[in-house]
């Protein structure tokens, strides 16, 4: 991916690390390298900047994560029926802009491109939750960053991929809106990695997926990944619900299908369109031209604005519909959705978050 | 009327009903057709600043959603209707903002409007109301009895039995289940 970096902070303690060392070799000739004491001050909003956010993107800064690194999804609530998920923090932010993207808001605050080049120590954090899990478990690196998207300059997802094909219960969850797998195709994963992807139909992603690979090369990616090893899942999340959309899901669903069968792809995950009223007014300054923005969404009771109740319901149904035209055991999940709804579209009850958390790792 | 004419026609409209600026900033910035579309528009039905802001909200996000102008949207026939038809100004106005919200969001009207039929059709008595989600945002019906007496609430709770069939399908629509394909 190709980076438009105005500027590198590099924090004095990290200066060492094999990592930042990575990263500057790998940096295009003339982005200027900073040296800060604390990258915390390099990662915050600069206020007189027209797009503050977009202009954190393009400020890379190397610093050392001063929190834990696992934690629980952020999105997980009592209110939804979850899946289980740890997620683990190497960064924050990223090189794409997705006009929906949670971060607009999320990292309003911090939006440099922060990578945490303490990353090891996640090892310990790692051997210390499995050690006290007692069930398999899946821990996924693409909540506040894209997994892959700066892979090409730090390779940190050989050390993990690494690390996680030595443990027979963690999953490592890989997720990624790129095709930048050139370093997964190296290592032998012994299928303890999952890569997944956000996919969206082709009018997602020319309206909203900026800077993204196009859905036809990510399915391509992931029958590439697939036959180096690593098993594969999907995340159609967010689903927006324009006029067509369901047809339009239909017609992605074939494609991948052609491309890699239902039986070889771990899961799906259906998530509709959420946005807090914040993350809506972020969005809709930044990208006051994107139609897939005005959809149909009213202000849900958990406080966020989503497509009215029935329209989200036909969609998650008619999706879980082509799905399971292919007869296979994928498995498929609904991502910040009470039980209700998940009963209603798929037809079943939910599992309780620790029970699909370990089917999702444990591949069985 | 020329741009500066329509231009100063607008600061004038918007100095009289105290328009906040950032809004008279967006009405200026459409396109000279467009902002007199509005105009013509807001006086023919003597608008009030906050319908007006709430017009040039729906206006402006179903230009967006449809890759269509103002103007263009306010020349619909279901809109010049209002715009040109009968009836007192204010009750117009209101009337104008319905048809846009209709506009900006079809299947949900569509999807209000049905649900609203079938609770008509089921003529219940006056002391059962029926409250479907407000914006059908959740699967939660609502349903109220109001009784005078034990005898007229036990009439209600009769009427309530003999149409649980229609209601439960009435709470099916709400939650999603039920709906033809091409309804939503």
């Amino acid at each position: 991916m190709r980076f438009d970096l105005d500027a590198v902070y590099l924090e004095e303690e990290m200066r060492e690390t094999p990592l930042a060392r990575r990263v500057i070799a790998a940096l295009a000739p003339g982005v200027p390298v900073y040296r800060v004491p604390d990258g915390r001050s390099a990662a915050r909003a600069d206020r007189e900047a027209a797009d503050p956010f977009a202009a954190g993107k393009r400020r890379m800064v190397i610093m050392r994560r001063r929190s834990r690194f696992l934690m629980g999804c952020p999105a997980a609530s009592n209110e939804f029926a979850c899946c289980g998920y740890l997620v683990m923090e190497l960064a924050s932010n990223c090189p794409m802009d997705c006009g929906y993207c949670f971060l607009q808001e999320f990292v309003a605050d911090n939006p440099g491109f922060q990578i945490y080049a303490n990353y090891a120590d996640a090892f310990a954090e790692l051997d210390r939750v499995q050690a006290g899990a007692g069930r398999p478990l899946r821990i996924g690196t693409g909540e506040l960053a894209d997994s892959l998207a700066f892979d090409s300059l730090t390779g940190m997802s050989r050390d993990f991929v690494r690390y996680f094909a030595g443990r027979d219960d963690l999953t490592l969850e890989l997720k990624t809106k790129t095709d930048e797998i050139e370093n997964l195709l190296e290592i032998d994963s012994r299928g303890r990695t999952l890569v997944s992807w956000t996919l969206s139909p082709e009018r997602v992603f020319r309206s909203s997926e900026h800077r993204t690979a196009p859905p036809a090369a990510r399915i391509a990616a992931a029958r590439r990944v697939l036959e180096a090893g690593y098993r594969v899942g999907f995340h159609l999340d967010p689903i927006i619900a324009y006029e067509g959309a369901d047809r339009d899901y239909a017609a992605l669903l074939d494609r991948l299908f052609d491309s890699i069968p239902a039986a070889r792809i771990e899961f799906f995950s259906l998530g509709g369109l959420r946005m807090t009223p914040g993350l809506r007014a972020a969005a809709r300054r930044r990208f006051p031209r994107d139609p897939m923005l005005l959809g149909e969404e009213v202000l849900a009771p958990d406080g966020r604005y989503r497509a009215f109740a029935p329209l989200r319901m036909a969609l998650y149904a008619a999706i879980n519909g082509r799905i399971a035209k292919e007869k296979s055991k994928t498995r498929v999940y609904l991502c910040m959705e009470n039980a209700g709804m998940h009963r209603r579209a798929l037809g079943e009850a939910p599992p309780t978050p620790a029970v699909l958390g370990a089917r999702l790792a444990g591949g069985n | 009327m020329s741009a500066s004419s329509g231009e100063e026609a607008i600061r004038a409209w918007a100095a009289a009903r105290r328009l906040p600026e950032p809004y008279l900033a967006r009405w200026l910035a459409l396109g000279p057709d467009d902002r007199t579309a509005l105009l013509a528009a807001v006086e023919g039905l003597r608008m009030r600043a906050g319908q007006l802001i709430a017009a040039l909200d729906l206006l402006e996000e179903i230009s967006v959603r449809e890759a269509q102008p103002v103007a263009a949207i306010l020349a619909r026939i279901e809109v010049r209707r209002i715009l040109n038809g009968a009836g007192s100004r204010p009750g117009r106005a209101s009337a104008l903002l319905a048809a846009l919200r209709a506009i900006r969001f079809p299947r949900l009207a569509r999807a209000t409007e049905r649900i609203a039929r079938e609770i008509a059709a089921l003529g219940l008595p006056r002391g059962i109301r029926i409250t479907p989600p407000r914006e059908l945002a959740s699967d939660e019906v609502r349903v109220e009895l109001i009784a005078h007496g034990g005898e007229e609430l036990n009439e209600l709770l009769g009427a309530l039995a003999r149409h649980a069939r229609a209601l439960a399908r009435i709470a099916d629509l709400a939650a999603g289940v039920g709906w033809n394909g091409d309804e939503i």
